[in-house]
């Protein structure tokens, strides 16, 4: 044992490594085998839940539902297609939010008073009203300015610019700004001080320091809030409902209500909201890991792993490897 | 002898709060200038003028021979851009109590940052040099670990590199050692006095008064934002002349 104090090997290694290889150089005592204590509340409580379960699953099988029609419809052309839509829209109203965001959260940190005010005045009005509010305002935006005229730029009717798919990306879009430019502005907060002040020393300029070092540290704060918005953005999208934007339950109450399968095809868009929500929570998954590089002695296990050391038990392979 | 820092009465406050209440030094060229004190005596706020991470209120700073964060013309000053103070920061290296090591790179890419975003070094050649000096501080195994996988004695020896990655001709040393543990300061002190003995210009704010007497060449203590004594480091510490001084060192020693 003392031989690992006094001569260490020229790479230590992290205090925790030592550990498990020092136990092998002495004379290692006899594991322990104990009985382990049973937790009866644990099993009462399983068959508790187990039991609601079941009656849950009964309750909807007895129901008057016809199962075959929310097979049958799940993909029918209509329904693929909203749900096309309910993905786009998404996507870019958070992209719209994202950059937007971005760029409130740079001008409400920025030494100007001017510049922060406004992004001050933009996301108190537009994290203030109620996203489905803010839609129907733009909806009905014709019915005040019945004409768009930019000058010499552009000119046209209202009614013709404000297209369902407009109203629900600005609606969406400038809403998710709001929520945006908090978010990063907290994960631009959360890096270290420090770190722009190493960055200056070294020359670098206020926008080097800014896309090289602080940003990509912003990243690891912003990024899981993100991936929640996101993923709240693809339910929230439901209410473009409202401006007639033909999404995924727009779509499939239009057949629920000719077809009287109104649940059947609530189920339909559901199980469409449950897919994409849960492809997306993967994809969450790995861009967190990926930002997080750095930040902890070791990166996160991915799924796979943990599936692999905490379902099947095969987990101790890898350390030695 | 040229002197590298000169600086004539400066001032610095923080709001109502005087730090520096009239600072006059001069740090040679190629000599370790070690600045001692204790907390609060404003070592650590006048090593940070130098590079103008803050900005005096009063008096003149100099280093090699131009005026920091301002330019003179007739009897009028004017603000630099962020632009041209970035441009002097370049040849100033800094070296953090904190280390301040870019978290999200590895150690090698710590060290090639700078040289490739500000002087648009190429990347295999800001890699051979950053190989290069993790070597001579004795890190070259580690070079592709995260700043998070090092210890931080080896944090602050990347830290050493990376401000060397920039050839600069002024390295300032901000209470490096304070925040290491014991057994860990030997290591950057090595590396430091390998630097020193290179010829670098060095000015450290440091509590190592060992180090300050057999590496410096000046020595100052200052208090309560003054200098309250200078001179050789072996004679200050051997020989106080102000009670003050007597007073820290006694603690300290």
């Amino acid at each position: 044992m003392t031989d690992n104090l006094d001569k260490s090997p020229s790479d230590t290694p992290p205090p925790g490594d030592t550990v498990s290889k020092s136990g092998a150089s002495g004379p290692s005592p006899e594991a322990i085998k104990a009985i382990p204590v049973r937790h009866w509340g644990r099993w009462v409580s399983g068959v508790i839940v187990v039991a609601l379960l079941v009656a849950l699953i009964f309750a909807f099988s007895q129901g008057n539902i016809m199962w075959s029609t929310v097979g049958d419809q799940l993909f029918v052309s209509s329904v693929v297609q909203g749900a096309g839509r309910t993905l786009l829209i998404s996507v870019l109203a958070m992209v719209v939010g994202v950059v937007l965001g971005v760029v409130l959260a740079v001008m409400r940190l920025s030494k100007n008073p001017v510049t922060s005010s406004v992004a001050w005045l933009y996301i108190w009005f537009f994290r203030g009203t109620p996203v489905y509010v803010q839609l129907l305002l733009w909806f009905n935006l014709a019915l005040i300015f019945p004409v768009l005229n930019l000058g010499p730029i552009y000119k046209n009717e209202m009614t013709d610019v404000m297209t369902p798919f407009m109203c629900a990306l600005l609606g969406l879009g400038l809403n998710e700004a709001a929520y945006m430019a908090e978010i990063c502005r907290a994960g631009l907060l959360a890096v270290d001080e420090g770190q722009t002040e190493a960055a200056h020393a070294l020359g670098m300029s206020h926008t080097k320091t800014l896309r090289r070092i602080v940003i990509p540290q912003a990243m690891r704060v912003i990024v899981p809030p993100t991936g929640n918005e996101f993923i709240n953005m693809l339910k929230t999208s439901s209410l473009v409902y409202a401006v007639t934007y033909n999404e995924l339950l727009r779509s499939t109450s239009a057949i629920g209500s000719t077809s009287y399968a109104v649940m059947e095809m609530l189920f339909v868009a559901s199980i469409w909201y449950l897919a994409m929500t849960s492809v997306f929570s993967v994809f969450q998954y790995y861009l967190e890991r990926y930002y997080a590089r750095g930040s902890s002695r070791s990166l996160p296990p991915t799924v796979f792993h943990k599936i692999k050391t905490n379902m099947l038990g095969l987990g101790r392979e890898r350390g030695n490897a | 002898m040229t002197a590298m820092v000169k600086s004539e009465s400066v001032h610095k406050s923080f709001g109502p709060l005087e730090v520096l209440k009239g600072i006059d030094l001069e740090v040679n060229t190629g000599e370790v200038f070690c600045l001692i004190g204790p907390s609060g005596s404003g070592k650590s706020t006048f090593l940070r003028c130098i590079n103008h991470l803050e900005k005096i209120n009063a008096g003149r700073l100099y280093v090699d021979g131009d005026l920091v964060g301002y330019r003179q013309k007739g009897s009028k000053l004017y603000e630099l851009k962020d632009s041209e103070v970035a441009l002097k920061r370049r040849d100033i290296g800094m070296v953090f109590q904190r280390f301040n090591l870019f978290p999200h790179m590895t150690a090698v890419e710590n060290v090639m940052e700078a040289p490739m975003q500000v002087k648009g070094t190429k990347r295999s050649d800001a890699r051979d040099r950053a190989m290069e000096l993790l070597e001579r501080v004795g890190l070259g195994d580690k070079a592709k670990n995260y700043p998070s996988q090092l210890s931080g004695g080896q944090q602050q020896r990347v830290a050493i590199a990376r401000a060397l990655a920039m050839d600069p001709k002024l390295m300032l040393f901000d209470e490096p050692t304070s925040a290491l543990d014991p057994e860990l300061v030997g290591d950057v002190l090595d590396v430091m006095r390998d630097l020193a003995e290179s010829g670098m210009t060095m000015v450290v704010v440091t509590h190592e008064m060992g180090f300050a007497r057999e590496v410096g060449d000046s020595l100052v203590f200052m208090d309560g934002g003054v200098v309250v004594e200078a001179g050789n480091p072996r004679d200050v510490l051997t020989d106080p002349q102000h009670e003050r001084t007597k007073s820290f060192l006694s603690k300290v020693l």
